[in-house]
């Protein structure tokens, strides 16, 4: 008993000061948003005097933050979409049926899995420069959902491998078409698998930046990542503003994260091990 | 199962595939071609054969930014994936009143690495930065630095970002292959008398082995293909100290236009990727052998 109270002690004495290192770059983050320029460099480590959101809304306002959180969540959700949508219809084929040149089109998709996005990058800029895809809102949705897609019809693949075979076979004794076959199901059984499709592709896609770097200079239509950047470019020394720039983009995304924890580290930790 | 009608699989394929196939498959083949050609992106091709691969293993930037992502790597496989097995340690180590932990430490892997690179930037400021504050305050004053601006430690100041990062998301992994453990193993260490260390070290990592070899492969090929932190903390700099193959390929290819270089590059980089991936399989089918005949 002795022991275990010893070693229970041990343990949160530890981890809590872990913890407390571990979150607080994001805490003096916090902090320095509510300190004025003089403050920040008086004394970087002293508590604000006072706390006045006034200046988030100022970077709200000032950095048109609106318009990239905006933009991120089309870019995000149109992407995800035709991720999700295109991926359940090739894996419902690539695990139900057999049909020719099966083996080498799915030997297709899984190069993807392991290509770098350095393969293929420069070349797909080339592209997008020649077919004037570069520049509109709308832009990154292509590449996003492009790289997404082996991934997800991996998984989903893997999902419904698992399903028995019989039922596709009583489905289809009983008269149900491809498509119906689809909808009936297909898509309930494969309701867990997009679910971690889904959370690994809006993660992929919201944080994305290399591409979005080159793709996209025109502000009106840049994601968070490079709109903070750009943002952080334009307001170098008003470190107040920028640190209350930082604080409004990162503080909704961490507590969205922290309701669906569950989901969302299941969701990664499944992705990424395949 | 054959499909009730016959097109119906090609159907179901083909917006993927076409997709796929104009923004992935197809560049990737076109660099390749590039790679073979002098081409600013706008003018003229003209073919050079294998001057560009020739060119790129003997330019002493991109050699020494295989050395830099080399060093980078072992730092990350150390402050990732060896901390983040540390954590999944020490969370398993007892039944209940971990889930805060768990949460808390994920919590970088869902920033955007852009926005974590610009906080960082500032707990590294040496005018008002975190870690120059806190040495003054301990009485350390000689002990700050400009830690991105000095070519010893820029590299690891970048490094340790990264470690902050996916500590957390390699603690998940490995958090949850210890649970697919059965606990009666650990149980039946725990009764033999084994601590709770040597029942981490003798019976928990020898069981998740697998996963901490595909956890090392994830890190070296994630690692090699870094950008967003090394972009937005140094960009390269100081002196070309944290130079690492994506940003320098960035540099050759859209400040340079230098296409076609920059293709071979980027197909070395690739070849460089696959054969650490053909490497993991090599070994891991070694060690299955092994393990059969054993």
């Amino acid at each position: 008993m002795k022991r275990l109270i010893g070693s229970r002690a041990v343990f949160f004495t530890v981890m809590g000061v872990l913890a407390a290192i571990y979150t607080l770059p994001l805490m003096w983050m916090v902090m320095s948003s509510f300190k004025t320029n003089s403050e920040i460099f008086s004394s970087p480590l002293s508590l604000p005097t006072s706390i006045d959101f006034s200046t988030w809304v100022d970077a709200w306002v000032v950095g048109n933050l609106g318009r990239y959180v905006f933009n991120s969540l089309f870019v995000t959700s149109s992407s995800v979409l035709v991720i999700l949508v295109f991926s359940a219809l090739a894996a419902y084929a690539f695990s139900v049926f057999d049909f020719n040149g099966k083996g080498i089109l799915f030997a297709m998709f899984a190069l993807g899995l392991l290509m770098p996005i350095q393969s293929y990058f420069i070349a797909q800029n080339s592209l997008f420069e020649l077919l004037s895809i570069k520049g509109h809102r709308w832009t990154l949705i292509v590449p996003y959902a492009a790289m997404g897609i082996p991934l997800a019809i991996y998984l989903l693949k893997v999902y419904l491998d698992g399903v028995p075979r019989q039922l596709f076979d009583a489905a289809r004794i009983d008269g149900a078409s491809d498509m119906r076959m689809f909808r009936v199901l297909v898509l309930p059984m494969l309701r867990p698998g997009l679910a971690t499709v889904a959370v690994f592709s809006i993660l992929a896609t919201w944080n994305e930046f290399l591409l979005a770097l080159l793709y996209v200079t025109n502000d009106a239509y840049k994601t968070i990542p490079t709109g903070l950047l750009a943002f952080s470019s334009r307001y170098v020394t008003d470190y107040q503003l920028l640190f209350s720039a930082l604080t409004i983009v990162t503080l909704p995304m961490i507590a969205i994260y922290v309701i669906f924890h569950r989901q969302v580290i299941a969701g990664i930790t499944d992705g990424s091990l395949k | 199962m054959r499909a009730h009608r016959w097109f119906t699989p090609y159907l179901l394929v083909v917006p993927a595939l076409a997709l796929f196939t104009f923004a992935v498959l197809g560049p990737v083949m076109a660099t390749g071609v590039f790679s073979f050609y002098e081409w600013d992106g706008f003018g003229v091709f003209t073919p050079v054969g294998f001057d560009n691969y020739v060119r790129a293993i003997s330019d002493p930037i991109f050699r020494a930014s295989f050395v830099h992502v080399a060093i980078y790597i072992a730092l990350t496989i150390v402050l990732e994936v060896g901390a983040g097995l540390f954590l999944a340690g020490m969370v398993t180590s007892r039944p209940k009143g971990t889930g805060f932990f768990r949460v808390a430490f994920f919590i970088p892997v869902m920033l955007p690495l852009v926005v974590v690179a610009v906080v960082w930037g500032f707990v590294y400021n040496p005018d008002f930065g975190l870690i120059n504050g806190a040495l003054e305050a301990i009485g350390l004053g000689s002990l700050t630095n400009v830690w991105l601006g000095d070519t010893r430690t820029a590299l690891i100041a970048v490094s340790i970002v990264s470690g902050w990062v996916f500590a957390g998301f390699f603690m998940a992994i490995f958090y949850a292959a210890i649970n697919q453990i059965p606990s009666e193993i650990s149980e039946a260490a725990r009764i033999d008398g084994a601590s709770e260390i040597q029942t981490f070290w003798k019976v928990k990592v020898p069981m998740i082995r697998n996963v901490i070899e595909i956890a090392i492969l994830l890190a070296v090929t994630g690692g090699f293909q870094s950008f967003d932190l090394f972009f937005v903390l140094t960009n390269g700099g100081p002196y070309g100290a944290t130079e690492i193959p994506t940003t320098y390929l960035v540099k050759v290819v859209f400040r340079n236009q230098n296409v076609g270089y920059g293709s071979a590059m980027a197909m070395v980089m690739t070849a460089t990727v696959l054969a650490m991936g053909a490497v993991y399989m090599w070994v891991r089918k070694r060690a299955d052998v092994e393990g059969g005949t054993a």
